[in-house]
């Protein structure tokens, strides 16, 4: 029988806003355990929720990138459980009503556009982190109460491949729109991921396992491909697959059982009442919506259109600040922009990983790196000459104009030089002309060489090639 | 009895302008007042902190109304420093690190806090007689209940130790006790008064609320107590007003309805007499008075909408008292966090608490919520829509606030009826839609006091206090104090 796997995903984003959900406390990363909390963080008694401002504009920022409908009213609810990462002893969610509802997300899978659907995105917050040592569990409250925003797909995606473009362009958004560094090491984007199949051709969806603990993108692609596999036995072999969460073990490359869903809990949601509803403003939410950053896929279409290809664009694009710098350079009107990616992707982001720096971090001025392009797009300079003006700008911030200056390189297309110089290298050269007459074509790099070592590397090497052969004639031909 | 803490704020308040008194002279007195209670009324003392706060304060002037008198707060008021446990074991050695915002702008305003006043265990109850310390026992009759959940600031209200205690009302803790204890229960607009570091209950009802003995002290407090607080989003932003000017000007709307099925249902002649008389006086007075039939089985879903919702509700805000981060750590060798945490609130918490929490939970679960919790909203809104409908054409609802007298202690069943008395429950009208509604004395019968309420709409607190002040002078009932000439 053949089968078509089902899966939806549920990603909780970190909110990176200066201050938690509903409390004062900073939000941080790896400060000392328990420095980062305030009464709320800890639910003394009595101590009540204060809706962060911007955590709400950043939910905005994201229903609106995700092409949701927006709820202009907010309400908060409780999921009432006991655990000991749950200080109040429930979490403050939007069950009922969420802020967005309805969008979706443009995925590209093999070429092909494809379309996602989002069903709803909610506010809500983190629980604290624990650590379980052989005799002792420790609580660390700095991450409770962090804002969260869950982003609930339909169950749409079929292939793991999917699954895994699906949570990498969610992850994009996040990121490019600076509402979190959704960092999936680091927990602050986390997926749980849920896998069913059904017939082909059926419309019923089968018995679905959530998958959990998925710490990479790459970790996506392998646990639902792991199990499809899996469920694909069991229905094969004439078994019933279980309703389970299950967990991504890294080293076993599979996924395992954590509990059956017998063990699932009733959350009794209601109401929360310390928020009453809150109006959003319409200034407040056109403010959020008009500072929201370019997103992924407007790059693409921008960096299309001036002539990049596929691979160029998604290398560019892992790093947004690459991608502003790209865009900024092409704003001064660089002549060549595959010229501009060549340089930036593989020297400039050389010679940053190597010093481990950030392109804001170096000397490297967008101005500069474009008269650069354009001196080489117009063979003002040769790529070798390139190379080290570029090592100058990187180290000393210097601007092109001024190191070819200090370094005496010329104008190098300029024709009466670049005749001179051959001339001399072919009056002294005798006997590679005549090498070359008799058919050793190795001879022609050797006078090129020769002129550019005359020329202390100022010409242009191809136009000297072209000038040599002028004067030679073809390999191997005796006249 | 003490000798100036039986008086009013106001009275204070002259004395100390006119240096006639110290602030510390009052902290003693307040004092020897509380070590001569035989109410059982308080919990946590603050006498050395009490002392200091009255050295330091300095000048008093004429509009500094409040500043240098002492006032005692029921113990579910988070104070920064002093032990604080909602008359619940669970709670037994929590200092908070902060204070409420209740208490510390009493405390901006001059007024100095002596000593927590007990209550039925975490605010649930309504005898007085549930909290880890016992039952709080009437000033006017040591055998009955004097009412709860703030029973410790009623009785000591009453017994002259202070002239305000903070209480909290949220079905009628505040209104119905001050009944029992002959003295000025307010329960202000829901949101006018910020709850932050208020133990919760039941929030959605939670109402900070006080014991004074007259109306226009109670005036005074609101005016220092109200307004928005960043720290609670459900306060309102709404203009706070000098609440005095309402009682001293006597400013007060004029029509006064009552309840055809509550008047009905008052079986105590003398009450029922006594409750005609007023009503009478106040025609006299030149206000309109109507009889209103509210719906019946609205008024009889009072008792099991209030359950539901308040059970519901409490649950889900005690589920913090877990002992993990504070409170009394467990005892035995738990294994597991299920066990540590179970071990925890089976010890901490009394019989009574845990049945609120299993009706509570139970309402909750997902197959019960839509026939149990949701059916209780939907109830509420019905009984606060009416009461909207009430308010479209009579400014103020007028009701006995206890229609027997208080209760013996040891005739207390602790047993749940199955016939609930919609007049025992009546006063949660005013915490279901969250209107100001305060509780006055309207008379003794053999000894044992019997007040009377006037609620009003939402944020016509002033009017409310008005209309009271209207009442107290037909009455002749203020500052009253147990043993006093």
């Amino acid at each position: 029988m053949e089968f078509e796997p089902v899966i939806g995903i549920e990603i909780h984003v970190e909110l990176k806003t200066k201050s938690k959900m509903f409390s004062s406390a900073p939000c941080s990363f790896g400060e000392k355990p328990n420095s980062e909390t305030t009464y709320y963080d800890l639910a003394f008694p009595g101590v009540m929720p204060v809706v962060n401002k911007e955590a709400v504009a950043y939910g905005i920022k994201v229903i609106t990138a995700l092409n949701m409908t927006l709820d202009k009213t907010l309400y908060f609810d409780r999921k009432n459980y006991f655990y000991p990462d749950l200080p109040k002893g429930y979490q403050i969610t939007q069950q009922f009503r969420p802020i967005g509802k309805d969008g979706y997300v443009i995925i590209y899978v093999n070429g092909e556009e494809k379309r996602i659907g989002v069903e709803q995105a909610h506010l809500e917050e983190d629980t604290a982190k624990q650590i379980h040592l052989s005799d002792i569990s420790l609580l660390n409250f700095n991450r409770c109460g962090t804002p969260l925003i869950e982003i609930v797909s339909l169950p749409q995606m079929h292939s793991g491949i999917e699954a895994m473009k699906y949570v990498e362009a969610i992850r994009e958004i996040v990121t490019y729109l600076g509402v979190s560094d959704g960092k999936m090491e680091n927990g602050s984007l986390r997926c749980d991921i849920n896998i069913s199949l059904r017939e082909k051709g059926t419309e019923k969806l089968g018995t679905k396992c959530e998958c959990k603990n998925l710490n990479t993108i790459q970790n996506i692609k392998a646990a639902v491909d792991y199990e499809i596999k899996r469920q694909t036995e069991i229905l094969n072999n004439g078994g019933e697959v279980e309703q389970e969460t299950r967990r991504y073990d890294e080293g076993l490359k599979k996924t395992v059982l954590m509990r059956k869903k017998t063990d699932a809990i009733d959350y009794k949601y209601f109401r929360e009442p310390n928020i009453v509803p809150i109006d959003l403003d319409d200034g407040f939410i056109y403010d959020a919506i008009h500072s929201m950053n370019k997103l992924p896929n407007q790059y693409r279409k921008d960096l299309r259109r001036v002539g990049l290809g596929d691979y160029e664009i998604e290398e560019l694009l892992k790093d947004r600040e690459f991608v502003l710098f790209f865009v900024d350079c092409l704003t001064l009107g660089v002549k060549n922009p595959r010229t501009l990616w060549s340089i930036l992707m593989v020297d400039i982001l050389g010679y940053l990983n190597k010093n481990d720096l950030t392109i804001s971090q170096s000397h490297l001025k967008k101005k500069d790196l474009v008269t650069l392009v354009d001196l080489l797009n117009d063979k003002k300079i040769n790529s070798r000459q390139g190379k080290d003006i570029l090592a100058t700008m990187l180290e000393e911030g210097k601007s092109p104009e001024s190191i070819i200056k200090e370094k005496g390189y010329v104008q190098v297309s300029d024709d009466d030089f670049i005749n001179e110089i051959v001339g001399k290298v072919l009056e002294a050269n005798a006997q590679s002309i005549a090498d070359w007459k008799r058919g050793k074509d190795r001879a022609l790099g050797y006078l090129v060489g020769q002129a550019m070592k005359l020329s202390q590397g100022k010409i242009n090497p191809s136009l000297a090639k072209e000038k040599i052969l002028n004067r030679i004639g073809p390999c191997g031909k005796q006249e | 009895m003490t000798k100036w803490n039986k008086h009013s704020i106001s009275y204070l308040h002259d004395a100390l302008v006119k240096k006639q008194v110290t602030p510390l002279e009052l902290v003693e007195d307040c004092i020897k007042g509380i070590q001569a209670d035989d109410c059982n009324s308080f919990e946590a003392l603050a006498f050395e902190e009490a002392r200091k706060a009255a050295e330091q304060i300095g000048e008093i002037k004429e509009d500094e109304y409040l500043k240098g008198i002492p006032f005692l707060a029921k113990d579910n008021y988070s104070t920064k420093g002093i032990e604080t446990t909602a008359s619940s074991n669970i709670l037994n050695g929590y200092v908070p690190l902060f204070d409420a915002t209740a208490i510390s702008k009493l405390k901006r305003a001059g007024m100095i806090m002596v000593a927590k006043t007990t209550m039925d265990e975490l605010a649930m109850g309504g005898t007085g007689t549930s909290g880890h310390k016992g039952p709080t026992l009437n000033p006017y009759d040591h055998e009955r209940i004097v009412g709860g959940s703030s029973c410790g600031s009623a009785s000591s209200t009453a017994l002259g130790i202070a002239p305000l205690a903070l209480g909290s009302d949220t079905g009628d803790s505040v209104r119905k006790p001050a009944s029992y204890s002959a003295t000025v229960g307010f329960k202000p607009t829901w949101g006018r008064i910020s709850r932050f570091g208020l133990f919760p209950f039941a929030p959605s009802l939670d109402t900070i609320a006080y014991f004074t003995r007259n109306v226009l002290d109670a005036s005074y407090v609101l005016t220092a107590l109200a307004g928005k607080d960043s720290k609670d989003m459900s306060s309102s932003s709404r203009k706070k007003e000098h609440y005095q000017d309402y009682v001293i000007n006597k400013r007060s709307l004029k029509k006064i309805g009552y309840f055809k099925a509550v008047n009905d249902a008052i079986e105590d002649e003398r009450l029922k007499s006594k409750y005609h008389e007023l009503l009478d006086k106040l025609k006299d007075h030149g206000y309109e008075v109507v009889c209103y039939e509210y719906p019946v089985d609205l008024l009889n879903a009072l008792y099991p909408t209030y359950m539901i919702i308040s059970c519901a509700e409490s649950t889900s805000n005690n589920a913090n008292l877990d002992g993990i981060r504070f409170g009394p750590i467990a005892e035995g060798n738990p294994k597991t966090y299920e066990e540590y945490m179970k071990a925890c609130r089976t010890k901490g918490f009394s019989d009574l608490i845990k049945r609120r929490f299993v009706i509570g939970s139970f309402s909750l679960l997902s197959q019960n919520q839509f026939e149990m919790f949701s059916r209780a909203q939907k109830a509420r809104r019905l009984i606060v829509d009416n009461m909207n409908k009430f308010f479209d054409g009579l400014d103020y609802l007028i009701l006995p606030a206890s229609y027997s007298k208080p209760k013996k202690i040891k005739e207390l069943s602790t047993a749940w009826s199955t016939k609930p008395d919609f007049l025992d429950n009546i006063l949660g009208l005013g915490n279901f839609g969250g209107f100001p509604s305060i509780t006055l004395p309207l008379m003794f019968e053999d000894g044992l006091p019997f007040g009377i309420n006037i609620t009003g709409r939402t944020f016509e607190d002033g009017y409310v206090l008005g209309m009271a002040k209207e009442i107290e002078e037909i009455t002749g009932l203020k500052d009253l104090v147990k043993g006093d000439k």
